[in-house]
């Protein structure tokens, strides 16, 4: 054969537009996933970057001695950037005052992620920086200033040595992490630490090392070390980092996955039905050409060769366009969230091109295989179309095709798990109630006006192609719905998950008799001052009489580690037992509450008795409940609590937290200077930088959306395609039998409501169903009901699928009925 | 050149099984010119179907220039087909996609056919459509459509042309062009024609006339009669 045959006919049906909408479907499949995959790509960098901003690293190697030098040195030997801090808590002395502070020493190279920022005078706003304090030289905290009584340029002491101050820090990116870092800041070279002398043997001490490269590198080198980071030594990522960005992300992580794969199947579909219309109009070509002599094969090759090169086309198109469509959403959203996004890797693209080929190969490459078996003899019979076994084969590959591609992209065989058994369990129950509802639909036909019966009869006459595309459509709108959903309860959750009146400072090592003063004092200048909790330091030495020393691996490094405790007779608010029973007031015997993850973790349970070293007192306890903790509150919040009567003769210190506007700030210099001895955190900042990310996260959900979006319209077009011939057909001939063209244009715009109101009400069930799910089972929020969804879904559908459906076949009324059945004959 | 032995084909219906054709032997020599006519639904398009390898028959056997294509699988008939068979349709079937040209030059381009546009266009300007090289068939008349679709059919120089109801879309006068250009290039390439017509006029034309009726060819006298001559 020629081969000049094939290039001719696929040159020929581009040009005559049969082609279009499978070329634009696959485009759609491939930009969608595409665009989907380089943003996600960009801005999980871009939030890894961020957040790894918490830790001022990627990794970080954490424990209260010095970490060894040979692991260092192995971290660069694998190209792993590094750099150490020592934090400790120390006296500085000003010329006349002195203030206990938290020092932070530091190696250059600090921060290996993020930027510390400084001012030239306390309480002033802060500019980037990548320099670090000089040898001799000390960067203080704003609040330091007033307290000390220095000003920049001036000398202050850490314990032998005596250091120039030269810069306020105003941020610090790592700062606020763990509540051991306590105190204002003083920010010093790690080699000035040896002249100060105050690194004694018992000093309470904090070294980490800090790490910064890929993910293999630094996954390398922790297996490298591997158990002999234990005890002594914390392993920190982000996701352990910081609890509420870790949850954040990984939702969000969790949604736009969602968002790509519904994109992914939407487009799937609309290839499929764009290759069905397609192949059926091929079948009077192919049959002519076999009568001409073309084999099977040939054609079979013929189309497959089509079909590859239409792939490359729309694929490399497709890359292209989602290169371009995740750039236009940057510009679009660019005023919303100014970010810089690091440049994509190549991964989003193989993804986009293998997700094209694989769409391809499921969706449009079965019904074009069909063409191999149909009938010559159908050039004389024109009834005869291809067997119900190639029909069969189709099916089975787009259902293949479509578990690849669900548990390829989201890597969770969980989440395809349940998509899959959603999806095929909404289409078995869909079908049956589109044939109820089709069925509905003539009984109230039959006594309706003359449009009416003429659009209800034509679905009755359709009804398992209506069927069909009832569940298609279905299907679109319900994806839309359940992503509309989730989104709207990831940002409510997201923006609820801190409360804008949220405290935002905590105050610590409150002395028995400064408590009440300093209510006073924060009752009449913060708002939104907390409870006073008592709170002190300690560590459980026993279970059940078993030293834990004994304990084995992980789960005696976690139970050994020194914690704080406090005690109250009230639940905290944002507390809830989830085990157990919360003590009665009075209660004498020695009991305590343990937060349920944290005794999940190291392996407790009520009725477990336990022996803490408190102050080098041995107290004995019962566990008596387990508490869940939202630890997004902002407020002081405790693993372990314990009854009064158990801790009263104790030494504790305080703490509260309350709510300052930035505004405010000068109450910290009037508060440290009535109470120097008192710890402030600031954790605004770190709120700040949480509603950054989420803000992120937003915007790349909102993306993803509307690209969900087209690839749903994209469906709903393709679809009335599939249909348009014998649609042209049916009204061409009633319009040649006399019916005129507003009685048709009324026909089509009521059949196509109604298709989309079934569509819209099996939509709303499905929606309403598989959120219910996902929110319970993947996004572990509390599932719930929407009416809205009622009334939303059949609207949709009503509007959506009228409008397109009836601008589609438009052509249908414009046309002379003669020339509509001259070409549909 | 065509030899049918007792030829069957029943089909499956809702109803149970349906014979089409029962028993039908026929022989028809190179150069001969014959006309299938019976009522609607007799079997006669059946059989061109059968004869022209596009269908598998349930029984018998059908021998085309000695090869048997009820010994082969679709992809040899096809192969035959391109080699030796030619067709002419009611509808006329011209590839929407492709202009007049284009569809004339198809069959030689799958064979192979290095000067298939050579050839095409003087097959056109043989039909009287020479100025009309570069029309899509929907710019074309039907009788127009018909003039493409009998160059195309002789383009590969068949051995036997198959030709099912070549006037039955058109008006009369427009057939009877139709039908003598037909004719006269039968004669011209010295192809064996089987024509399935309604039309006693054209079946006359042809040198003998088989009649099938309720799925059985008739004896050939009064096949003469049936079909009116």
């Amino acid at each position: 054969m020629d081969a000049r045959v094939p290039a001719r006919l696929l040159w020929r049906d581009w040009k005559g537009g049969e082609l279009s909408l499978l070329v634009a479907a696959l485009i759609i499949a491939v930009s969608t996933v595409a665009a989907i995959a380089i943003f996600v790509d960009r801005l999980q960098q871009a939030l890894v970057v961020e957040s790894s901003a918490f830790l001022a690293a990627d990794r970080v190697v954490r424990g209260s001695r010095p970490v060894p030098q040979e692991w260092e040195d192995r971290a660069r030997e694998r190209g792993l950037d590094t750099a150490r801090t020592l934090t400790f808590s120390s006296m500085v002395f000003g010329p006349e005052r002195s203030q206990l502070v938290s020092v932070k020493a530091v190696t250059p190279g600090y921060p290996l992620r993020g930027s510390l920022a400084v001012a030239d005078a306390p309480f002033m706003p802060g500019r980037d920086t990548d320099r670090l304090p000089e040898a001799g030289e000390v960067w203080l905290d704003g609040r330091l200033l007033p307290a000390l009584d220095v000003a920049l340029g001036g000398v202050v002491e850490v314990g032998n040595a005596a250091f120039d101050v030269t810069a306020v820090v105003t941020r610090e990116p790592d700062r606020g992490g763990s509540f051991f870092d306590l105190g204002p800041r003083l920010l010093m070279r790690y080699a000035d630490v040896e002249a100060t002398g105050v690194v004694q043997p018992g000093s309470r001490l904090s070294y980490a090392l800090l790490l910064r490269g890929s993910d293999g590198a630094l996954e390398a080198w922790r297996d490298e070390i591997g158990d002999d980071l234990n005890p002594h030594f914390e392993w920190v990522d982000i996701r352990t980092g910081s609890d509420a960005i870790g949850r954040a992300l990984a939702r969000g992580e969790s949604f736009l996955l969602l968002g790509g794969l519904l994109a992914v199947i939407l487009s799937g579909v609309a290839v499929a039905l764009a290759a069905h219309r397609y192949s059926q109009r091929q079948h009077d070509p192919v049959a002519v050409l076999k009568t001409l002599g073309m084999t099977p094969r040939e054609i079979q090759n013929t189309y497959l060769g089509s079909l590859l090169l239409l792939g490359t086309l729309a694929t490399t198109v497709g890359l292209l366009l989602g290169w371009g469509l995740q750039g236009l959403g940057l510009i679009v959203f660019a005023d919303l969230v100014p970010v810089y996004l690091p440049a994509p890797g190549w991964r989003p693209f193989l993804v986009g091109g293998i997700t094209g080929f694989i769409c391809l190969l499921a969706f449009a490459l079965p019904p074009l295989l069909r063409l191999r078996d149909v009938s010559p003899l159908r050039v004389i019979r024109r009834d005869l179309a291809p067997n119900d076994a190639s029909m069969a084969l189709a099916y089975a590959s787009g259902l293949i095709g479509s578990l690849v591609l669900l548990v390829w992209y989201a890597d969770s065989l969980v989440l395809a798990g349940w998509l899959i058994l959603g999806t095929f369990g909404t289409v078995a129950v869909l079908m049956i109630l589109a044939h109820l509802l089709l069925r509905t639909g003539r009984i109230i036909g039959m006594q309706a006006g003359n449009s009416w019966r003429i659009a209800l009869s034509a679905l009755q006459r359709r009804r398992r192609e209506n069927s069909v595309q009832i569940v298609v459509f279905g299907i679109a709108i319900m994806l839309l719905l359940i992503l509309y959903l989730l989104r709207t309860a990831l940002l409510d959750e997201w923006r609820n998950q801190i409360p804008a009146d949220a405290p935002n400072h905590f105050v610590m090592n409150i002395a028995p008799d400064e408590v009440e003063p300093i209510t006073d004092m924060l009752a009449s200048e913060a708002s939104g001052s907390d409870a006073f909790y008592p709170m002190m330091r300690g560590r459980i030495v026993a279970v059940n009489g078993e030293p834990t020393r004994d304990a084995e691996g992980d789960e005696r490094s976690r139970l050994g580690r020194e914690r704080n405790l406090s005690w109250t007779w009230d639940l905290p608010a944002g507390n809830r037992i989830v085990e157990g029973e919360w003590w009665e007031p009075d209660e004498t015997e020695a009991l305590i509450s343990l937060g349920a993850d944290y005794a999940r973790d190291i392996g407790l349970a009520v009725g477990d008795r336990l022996e803490f070293d408190i102050v080098d007192r041995r107290v004995e306890a019962r566990i008596a409940s387990l508490r869940s903790v939202d630890w997004d509150s902002m407020r002081p919040n405790f693993f372990i609590l314990a009854t009064p009567s158990m801790m009263a003769d104790l030494p504790a210190t305080w703490l509260t937290s309350f709510r300052l506007e930035a505004d405010e700030k000068q109450f910290l210099t009037r508060l440290l200077r009535r109470f120097p001895t008192v710890t402030v955190i600031e954790i605004d900042e770190v709120m700040a930088q949480v509603q950054r990310i989420v803000a992120r996260v937003t915007l790349a959900v909102e993306v993803v959306l509307s690209l969900v979006v087209m690839a749903g319209a994209l469906v709903l077009i393709a679809s009335i395609q599939s249909s348009m011939d014998e649609r042209m057909r049916e009204f061409g001939l009633l319009r040649a039998l006399g019916a005129g063209r507003r009685r048709i244009l009324g026909a089509l715009v009521i059949e196509f409501a109604a298709l989309g109101l079934f569509a819209g009400v099996l939509a709303a069930v499905g929606a309403e169903v598989t959120v219910w799910i996902l929110q319970e089972q993947i996004f572990q929020l509390p599932g719930r009901l929407h009416p809205g969804l009622w009334l939303g879904g059949p609207l949709i559908g009503v509007l959506l699928i009228g409008t397109i459906g009836t601008i589609s076949t438009f052509k249908v009324v414009r046309t002379p009925p003669a020339i509509v059945l001259r070409e549909t004959g | 050149m065509l030899v049918a032995r007792d030829l069957e084909k029943t089909v499956k219906t809702a109803a149970g099984p349906l014979q089409i054709l029962a028993g039908v032997n026929l022989e028809i020599k190179r150069g001969e010119s014959v006309a299938l006519v019976g009522a609607s639904g007799s079997g006669k398009t059946t059989l061109l179907g059968l004869l022209a390898g596009l269908d598998e028959p349930t029984g018998g056997r059908i021998l085309l220039d000695d090869h048997d294509l009820t010994a082969m699988d679709e992809e040899a008939r096809a192969r035959m087909r391109g080699r030796l068979v030619g067709f002419v349709f009611q509808n006329f079937q011209l590839l929407a996609s492709l202009d007049a040209l284009e569809n004339v030059m198809l069959p030689m381009e799958l064979r192979g056919d290095r000067d298939a546009a050579a050839k095409a266009r003087e097959l056109l300007e043989r039909v009287g459509l020479g100025s009309r090289l570069d029309h899509q068939p929907r710019q074309l008349s039907g009788g127009e459509q018909q003039r493409v679709a009998i160059a195309r059919a002789f383009a590969a120089n068949p051995a036997v042309l198959f030709a099912d109801e070549p006037t039955g879309n058109l008006d009369r006068a427009t057939g009877e062009r139709i039908a003598d250009l037909l004719f006269e290039l039968n004669r011209e390439f010295g192809t064996t024609l089987i024509l399935v017509t309604h039309d006693p006029a054209l079946a006359r034309r042809c040198d003998r006339a088989l009649t099938i009726d309720a799925g059985h060819l008739l004896p050939e006298p009064a096949a003469s009669a049936a079909a009116g001559g």
